[in-house]
């Protein structure tokens, strides 16, 4: 029994599952930062640092998706 | 040659013989007579069989206690097998609302998704009895792969959603070391919960009947400032034989009633002694009066105005066995078991009243009962 709805994208899992589409692709990612918690947007070629602390240590935000659990 | 004499077990049994049967025998160490024996065949001569009238003729209900979340009564005149099925589809079968399915938009908050989805799943749910009972059915699970809002309908699914944010308190003093003070939202109770009916749920759940926690306190998550949490929930019926979260009761026990025997007097400082062994209001303190001290054999002449020990409330009796202990007592004193006094204890966990939950047990019995008599019909066809 799959105990949770959320499956990781897969290469071959069609439009749904997929983040590389080609239809839009991100320029523009958003980061929290590790020292200050402060929301980072990074350029394509932008260094991976914090525009306000210089801290270097970014987090990916969560999913934007639902996901689904049992109560159990 | 002349008629043999009648053997003495030919005799229907006396009301000692039938108490003694009755008796689970409690020692110091040991525990005796605890099987059954009112079936045919135990005894030579009896018929035990049984049958409706002579169940009907012993058995009796007396209630002691009857609240919403605990029901305390006492079974007399049944076997252990019926009592011991009511108690086992007391926790395991009688169907309650609880959440099954959590879908999470967006959770910051310390605690991991799945485990607010498990701490959401176990919250008791209250609500209009008539809806709760006969309107909202089972609900069937999706196929793996299926789409998981297949099979909901109003008539088997009821949604919820909790929706809160943690933000700084401006109003609160600066130094303000509560966070609940300081911040809002920093604690996410069961009362943030909103129930959101659809269809026909409208009718059966509006207003004081509307689906809500029994517990509005039960703390779910705890948060900071810039902490979110947003989800809807699912709840279907479902069995405690499924998940610990649909048992419909908090504990359903039952124990059967003690006998405590005073064979031989006790008295004066030895009865306070006797009283110290049990549970408060077991055993009371009596005078020896004129007319016991005037019988002989009785052990109580010339003890006229001593105390004595007599019991005087079993049932609260725990049978703890520390009268046993002491050399004082012995001989004195018989312990043991009503074999068939269940004192039941029903804790509602809110959903059901604990009373309506044992006349349902005694429903299922009733409809597992009539299954098993059309497939032991289909059987001998």
């Amino acid at each position: 029994m799959v105990r949770e709805g959320y499956q990781p994208p897969t290469a071959g899992a069609g439009p749904r599952g997929s983040t590389h589409t080609g239809h839009e692709v991100r320029t523009q990612m958003t980061y929290i930062c590790g020292d200050c918690g402060s929301r980072v947007s990074l350029a394509k070629d932008a260094a991976v640092a914090c525009n306000q602390c210089m801290g270097r240590v970014l987090y990916k935000e969560r999913t934007k998706r639902m996901v689904q659990f049992e109560a159990r | 040659m002349a008629p043999s004499k009648k053997a003495s077990w030919t005799n229907a049994p006396d009301a000692e013989e039938l108490e003694k049967r009755n008796t689970v025998g409690i020692h110091k160490e040991t525990v005796t007579h605890n099987t059954s024996v009112d079936f045919p065949g135990h005894v030579p001569g009896e018929d035990e069989a049984f049958s409706l009238d002579r169940f009907r003729d012993g058995f009796s209900v007396d209630f002691h206690q009857n609240d919403p979340f605990h029901a305390s009564f006492s079974l007399m005149g049944i076997d252990a097998s019926l009592s011991n099925a009511f108690r086992r589809i007391l926790i395991s079968e009688i169907p309650t609302l609880a959440v099954e399915n959590v879908f999470i938009e967006i959770n910051t908050s310390v605690v991991q998704d799945e485990v607010l989805a498990h701490r959401l799943g176990l919250i008791p749910f209250k609500g209009g009895k008539e809806g709760l009972h006969n309107f909202l059915k089972w609900h069937k699970k999706p196929e793996p792969g299926e789409d998981a809002y297949k099979n909901s309908y109003d008539w088997n699914t009821v949604s919820l959603e909790l929706n809160v944010k943690c933000t700084l308190n401006e109003d609160a003093d600066p130094r303000e070391d509560d966070p609940r003070k300081a911040y809002h939202n920093a604690h996410v109770y069961a009362r943030d919960i909103v129930f959101t009916p659809t269809g026909a749920q409208e009718q059966y759940f509006a207003g004081d009947d509307a689906i809500a926690p029994v517990h509005p306190d039960i703390l779910i998550a705890k948060m900071r400032p810039g902490q979110q949490i947003g989800l809807t929930m699912h709840m279907h019926k479902g069995i405690g034989a499924d998940h610990a979260k649909f048992s419909p009761v908090a504990t359903a026990s039952y124990r059967l009633m003690p006998i405590i025997k005073i064979t031989r007097p006790i008295l004066g400082a030895d009865a306070e002694k006797f009283q110290k062994c049990f549970p408060d209001g077991v055993i009371a303190l009596d005078k020896v009066s004129a007319k016991e001290a005037a019988q002989k054999g009785s052990g109580y002449e010339s003890h006229v105005g001593e105390t004595k020990a007599v019991v005087a409330d079993p049932m609260r009796d725990t049978v703890s066995r520390e009268c046993l202990r002491h050399p004082e007592f012995e001989g004195k004193v018989k312990l043991g078991r009503r074999r068939d006094h269940f004192i039941f204890s029903i804790e509602s966990s809110g959903q059901w009243d604990s009373d309506e939950l044992f006349m349902e047990s005694v429903k299922h019995m009733k409809l597992k009962c009539k299954k098993l008599e059309q497939q032991v019909m289909d059987m001998v066809r």
